[in-house]
């Protein structure tokens, strides 16, 4: 299968989802980001007492906080979340995803199961693994640092 | 006249097999630059600018991540993850530091000529999610940004 076939046909729960962070509406934004950097994901879902999402935080919110109001860390989540925010069911097509992020202008993707509970994180890192997959040669070959070329040559 | 030598070469590509691909976005990302994908608008600050100040070019450009230039050099990158990690908590006793104090250095890059792939798999590897591209001499050529990417796939996904 191509790889736009596998876009077209694969569920959302074939991409590497991550692990949600979840947190209450009552809860501080101090706390939230806490959460947020102990668990090294840059949106955090705000959950009704039902456990169904009613809004995110990431870190764009994040920024746009600390420079017009950085007292509001001290706030209440719900005060500053995003509402609406994108979604998709994990039994929805990667393409979804894809469309979301497009439409959306977002970099993160909450995956909710069949009782609307979030069941985990998608977005621009589960995407790009996906597709990566299809590219193993690339992948192999990845350099690490800015100086990709040697200076001299290693050896004799 | 055709030398007997001129009679006898053998083209070493001729068997060359060109790779065949499935679709076309399989085929864009493999053949077609990262210059294809969009880089620009970008923006490079200095080593020595305040962490509050490079954080106002974020929020004032609403972008999420800059460049930082030393001595004519890309020496970091500085973007939401670094405010997450290292500023927001510790937002008042950093905010007049310089932001090479906070960025994340050595950034993973790619070079003009390399494939869209490749720009992916840095993103797909490394998990850093800006990655910017530079010029074989290792100029600043621009920066390569989720949402760039993602309209690079789209495009060819329909295409």
């Amino acid at each position: 299968m191509g790889l736009l076939s596998g876009i077209e046909k694969d569920a959302v729960s074939e991409l590497a989802l991550r692990k949600a962070i979840t947190v209450e509406p009552s809860s501080s934004v101090r706390q939230v980001v806490k959460q947020m950097r102990e668990g090294g994901l840059g949106c955090a879902i705000v959950v009704a007492d039902d456990g169904k999402p009613i809004g995110i935080f990431n870190e764009a919110m994040l920024r746009h906080l600390l420079i017009e109001s950085p007292a509001a860390l001290d706030g209440e989540i719900q005060s500053v979340m995003a509402t609406p925010f994108p979604w998709v069911r994990a039994t929805d097509t990667v393409e979804t995803v894809l469309e979301a992020m497009e439409t959306k202008n977002s970099r993160f993707v909450v995956v909710l199961d069949d009782d609307g509970k979030p069941c985990g994180l998608t977005g621009q890192k589960g995407l790009m693994e996906y597709i990566a997959d299809y590219f193993p040669g690339e992948v192999m070959v990845q350099r690490v640092g800015t100086k990709p070329i040697p200076e001299s040559r290693e050896g004799a | 006249m055709t030398s007997q030598r001129d009679d006898e070469f053998q083209d070493p590509l001729e068997d060359y097999d060109p790779p065949k691909y499935k679709d076309p976005l399989e085929e864009a990302l493999a053949e077609k630059s990262v210059t294809e994908i969009q880089a620009s608008p970008h923006t490079v600050i200095p080593a020595d600018m305040s962490v509050q100040d490079a954080m106002r070019k974020l929020a004032g450009q609403d972008i999420a991540c800059v460049m930082v230039e030393e001595d004519g050099r890309l020496a970091g990158v500085f973007s939401d993850r670094d405010v997450l990690d290292r500023v927001a908590l510790e937002f008042d006793s950093v905010k007049h530091q310089p932001i090479s104090s906070v960025m994340t250095t050595e950034p993973v890059c790619v070079y003009e000529t390399d494939s869209a792939a490749a720009a992916l798999s840095v993103m797909a590897v490394t998990g850093y999610r800006h990655v910017p591209v530079v010029s074989l001499d290792e100029n600043i050529l621009g920066i390569i940004s989720p949402q760039r990417l993602t309209k690079f796939l789209h495009k060819y996904a329909q295409a």
